[in-house]
């Protein structure tokens, strides 16, 4: 047996599925169809990220969807190169960030589409959503060409 | 904030190592009979007992929570026993409710302990864990970030910010490292104290985080029992005075944490603490800082004001929080130096604050230490609880 079936065995080596919430149902639906969206409060206005069931600057239940620009600049970013979970081994190296979007809202994300050493904190980027399985797009980020 | 009227006057500790020969319970046993019986009371004193969670051990945390520990070992005045879980803030909270068993009459002296093994869980188990604790299962773990991530996105961010290098971020580990040196409870008693240019060879884990740079998992466990500061005056014995508190709450999901909100809440807790305790920064002789990581410590330097901004970094390269530096400092190596026994070294760090008031830190005792400033926060950093203890009841 080679060293990553052994592994294989002992791991959970399957990629990890975001755990969805009945109020974020759409988020997922709109990454399936390239769309970044964000929750709107149209109570207050309060941009959101991520998804709740109310608003959580007014509790009001008067929320509504809207699609992001999908710009966004890095905040801050750390790229790994080992002691990460082995179902993200063959990921290595990857850098997570976390974005501001221009509407407001922070997440956090991948950098992709760039070698490590190039990204800078305060780097432009957009989204390009990447495919999980038939359901899940997650919304990674690349640099926005010049 | 009202607080105080509590003391430490007794502590059990084992050393943390990797021990998979010794059961949850052995150490159970050992911690908790030594605190008791340094406390100068007996087994028949003990009216509560409350366990800081031991996080990823379920089977243990349903024991102690089903109320065995009492039984187990003979605590026939015993009332009552709970398990309280707020990560590593957890053990401040053990001290609250103890203070509150013994305000409202509840006990009269309560031990409060934590046991953690690491070595004989089954690593898909422990990566499991430690994988998924702490970070947004929706909107963070998807994309493969774990507590060295959430870590290095800090650090990198704030050495974005104050100019702080990477050599200054490596001598953390080398002034905790020359603390846990001296500490024979430490993972790291005996052992060289690696320069920070030795801290930077160490591979790479993620940017800007080296290996040396982050913790070990060990074995350990402690004790310690609590009784009305009334009472350990009465009793005349070294004791540990807590003199004030204060605490903020930031966020639970990593991304959601605003920095500035997080620095200006380990600042005012600090403040505040101190305030009630009816002191001022400069009488603190000890600053038992409990983060979990090196790299956030010149970010607490900072915010306690400690180091002007920009400075931290370059304070712990200088060897003032060293061993032998003007500025006493985690003085059991905190995590990376004490080796990281989950919520465990919560529970160390107020030992240790214990030790040096009770004048008993031996090699790392501070001479005429009066005062010290311990902190302890949950998860990756979800609040900040400071607190202030004395030699002196107020
Ligand atoms: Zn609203």
């Amino acid at each position: 047996m080679s060293t990553q079936e052994s592994q294989a065995n002992q791991f959970d080596m399957t990629r990890p599925l975001p755990v969805v919430q009945p109020w974020s149902e759409a988020f997922w639906e709109g990454a399936r169809e390239g769309k970044l969206l964000l929750q709107h409060c149209k109570s207050c206005g309060a941009m959101i990220f991520y998804p709740r069931k109310f608003c959580p600057e007014c509790w009001s239940a008067e929320i509504g969807w809207k699609e992001a620009s999908g710009r966004a600049t890095i905040y801050t970013f750390s790229t790994a190169y080992d002691m990460v979970e082995p179902r993200f081994w063959t990921d290595i190296p990857y850098t997570i960030a976390y974005v501001d979007l221009k509407e407001g809202p922070r997440m956090m994300t991948r950098i992709v589409e760039c070698a490590p050493a190039d990204i800078k904190i305060g780097m432009e980027v957009e989204v390009v959503f990447h495919k999980l399985d038939d359901k899940f797009f997650l919304p990674y980020f690349r640099p926005v060409a010049k | 904030m009202k607080s105080g009227k509590i003391a430490i006057i007794g502590v059990g500790e084992v050393p943390t190592r990797t021990m998979p020969e010794r059961s949850r319970w052995d150490i159970i046993y050992d911690t908790c009979m030594e605190a008791v019986r340094d406390s100068g009371l007996t087994k028949s004193d003990i009216g509560a007992v409350i366990s800081t969670s031991p996080q990823a051990q379920p089977q243990l945390t349903a024991e102690l929570a089903f109320g065995k520990l009492p039984e187990e070992l003979g605590f026939e005045n015993c009332r009552d026993t709970c398990v309280v879980n707020a990560g590593g803030a957890g053990t401040s909270n053990c001290l609250r409710l103890a203070e509150q068993y013994i305000n409202s009459g509840v006990a009269e002296a309560v031990l409060v302990h934590h046991v953690t093994v690491h070595s004989t869980i089954a690593v898909p188990d422990l990566i499991a864990f430690f994988a998924t604790a702490g970070v947004d299962l929706q909107w963070e773990y998807p994309f493969g970030s774990t507590y060295n991530i959430i870590m290095g996105l800090m650090a990198n961010r704030y050495m974005h910010e104050s100019g702080c290098t990477p050599l200054e971020m490596a001598s953390v580990v080398t002034a905790l490292r020359s603390w846990a040196s001296r500490d024979p409870n430490s993972i790291f008693y005996g052992k060289a104290v690696p320069s920070p240019e030795k801290v930077l060879e160490s591979a790479m884990l993620n940017t800007p985080l080296h290996k040396r740079e982050s913790n070990i998992l060990a074995d350990g466990g402690c004790a310690m029992v609590v009784v009305s500061a009334e009472r350990a005056r009465k009793m005349g014995k070294p004791a540990a005075y807590k003199l004030g508190e204060s605490v903020r709450y930031f966020s639970a999901t990593p991304m959601m944490r605003n920095f500035e909100k997080m620095v200006y809440g380990l600042r005012d807790t600090a403040k505040e603490a101190i305030a009630e305790a009816g002191i001022t920064k400069e009488d603190v002789n000890i600053w038992n800082v409990y983060l979990a990581y090196p790299l956030a410590h010149p970010i607490m330097a900072e915010a306690l004001e400690i180091a002007p901004f920009g400075q931290g970094g370059k304070y712990f390269l200088d060897g003032r929080m060293s061993f032998g530096g003007d500025i006493p400092w985690s003085t059991i190596g905190e995590a990376p130096g004490r080796g990281h026994t989950g919520s465990g070294v919560s529970s160390a760090v107020y030992v240790e604050t214990a030790r040096q008031l009770m004048g008993r830190a031996g090699e790392r005792q501070v001479p005429n230490c009066s005062y010290v400033y311990q902190n302890t926060s949950g998860g990756s950093g979800f609040n900040n609880i400071a607190t202030i203890w004395g030699r002196e009841p107020k």
